[in-house]
């Protein structure tokens, strides 16, 4: 079988689930994170062949700011370019929840069916 | 396809390629997270080259073309979710709802109050642009007069990023949100002839400047604007409240011209007010425009 079948699924499935993540791991983070280390976080988490390129997640990181539930300040750093730390706002925890909801719904509904199918 | 880029500066470079006709301020965001991601990863893995490191960004952070198209990808999406919806009566056909649509549009009251303080922030550009000059002309003999010629060069940048941000914020429309990327990393001095040779350098200055006319010219047409149209509207209930026994100015007549007192010409000094004032509305809307075009052409440095 052709494997670009399979990474434009991916691809495709990854438009919104990236966003869900990256609020997901900003939420259970007590620190400010930028954006090398959430996406190395992303990284250790999924063993083995990676979901998404690293690259993904700052075009979203800076959406989601630009959407206002994420809040960012500028630190400079020794080793290069000043980092951007990103941090969750109220209105993003609020999004969070909402689309937690979505995602579960969406999993089981899924699930009920290829599961159905595969047996 | 180029071919797999061996150090920072020739990803970077592969990057901005890859990224051309894009907008200039999200050619920068992805040349700044591309950076501050790459650094990180060959200072986390010091015991191999720049070269080896980045034969695997490819499968990491992804190679250049690919990252091009999750940024170009992303920002559509997030332009179409976070424009403002233009009011219908902006596009109608009537001309009626188009001139008085104006009303319904954000944007046009936001340029009047822009048009408001560009009297303020011109004048303030042009004493800090004036100061600086004559300033680091006078230091230029002593060894200090360097350090605060560059130091009035870093202030009047941010002052410009300054104002792209407020334009961005009064029109909608995309301007940089951080200083333009240095580019491969040079020596000081090196650094130093680069910004007195950009002419960016010296167009931001000349912006500033230009804001003090400018400001002076939206200012007056503003306010000139605001007071024909208020004194036009208000005048007949004026008229009005002095017949009903209201006492202004110990009985003076307050009206003049005296004409605006006749009973009759009162609704169509109304009408001619608001007439005047959504004008002014559009005018606003118009300078709006044009600002934005005109710091795009001296405060945005071309293809960057």
């Amino acid at each position: 079988m052709d494997d670009s079948h399979g990474r434009k699924f991916q691809k495709d499935l990854n438009a919104g689930l990236v966003a869900l993540v990256l609020l997901a791991v900003l939420s259970r983070s007590s620190q400010d994170l930028y954006g090398y280390e959430i996406a190395k976080r992303l990284q250790k988490a999924n063993e083995g062949e990676s979901l998404f390129k690293e690259g993904t997640v700052y075009p979203v990181l800076r959406a989601l700011s630009a959407n206002g539930l994420l809040t960012s300040r500028i630190v400079p750093s020794y080793s290069g370019p000043p980092r951007r730390y990103y941090r969750i706002t109220a209105e993003g925890r609020a999004v969070l929840g909402d689309w937690s909801g979505i995602w579960r719904q969406t999993r089981d509904f899924v699930d009920r069916f290829i599961e159905g199918a595969e047996e | 396809m180029n071919r797999a880029p061996r150090s920072i500066d020739e990803y970077l470079k592969q990057l901005r390629e890859a990224l051309q006709g894009a907008d200039p301020a999200l050619i920068q965001d992805a040349l700044y997270d591309a950076e501050e991601y790459l650094r990180a990863e060959c200072a986390s893995h010091p015991d191999k080259s720049e070269a080896d490191v980045l034969e695997l960004i490819a499968s990491t952070y992804g190679a250049p073309e690919e990252v091009a198209t999750a940024y170009r990808d992303t920002e559509a999406k997030v332009n179409a979710a976070l424009r403002p919806v233009t009011p219908r009566s902006i596009e109608s056909p009537n001309p009626l709802r188009r001139f008085f649509g104006v009303y319904s549009d954000s944007r046009a009251y936001l340029s009047l109050f822009y048009m408001l303080l560009t009297l303020v922030t011109g004048i303030l550009y042009f004493v800090f642009v004036v100061t600086g000059l004559s300033l680091s002309a006078g230091l230029g003999v002593l060894i200090i007069g360097l350090p605060f010629f560059l130091a009035f060069i870093g202030i009047a940048r941010v002052l410009a990023l300054g104002e792209g941000r407020l334009l961005e914020a009064i029109t909608g429309e995309r301007m940089p949100r951080r200083p333009v990327h240095p580019g491969p990393h040079a020596g000081i001095w090196a650094r130093i002839g680069d910004m007195l040779k950009d002419a960016r350098t010296w167009t931001t200055l000349a912006y500033l400047l230009l804001m003090l006319p400018l400001g002076i010219f939206y200012f007056v047409v503003a306010i000139t604007g605001i007071s024909i149209a208020g004194a036009l509207v208000a005048g007949p209930f004026l008229v009005l409240a002095q017949h009903l026994g209201w006492d202004f100015n110990d009985g003076v007549s307050v009206m003049q011209p005296a004409i605006l007192a006749a009973p009759l010409i009162g609704p169509f000094t109304i009408v001619l007010g608001v007439l005047i004032f959504t004008a002014l509305m559009h005018a606003a809307r118009g300078i709006g425009r044009v600002q934005v075009a005109l710091a795009r052409a001296l405060l945005v440095k071309p293809g960057m």
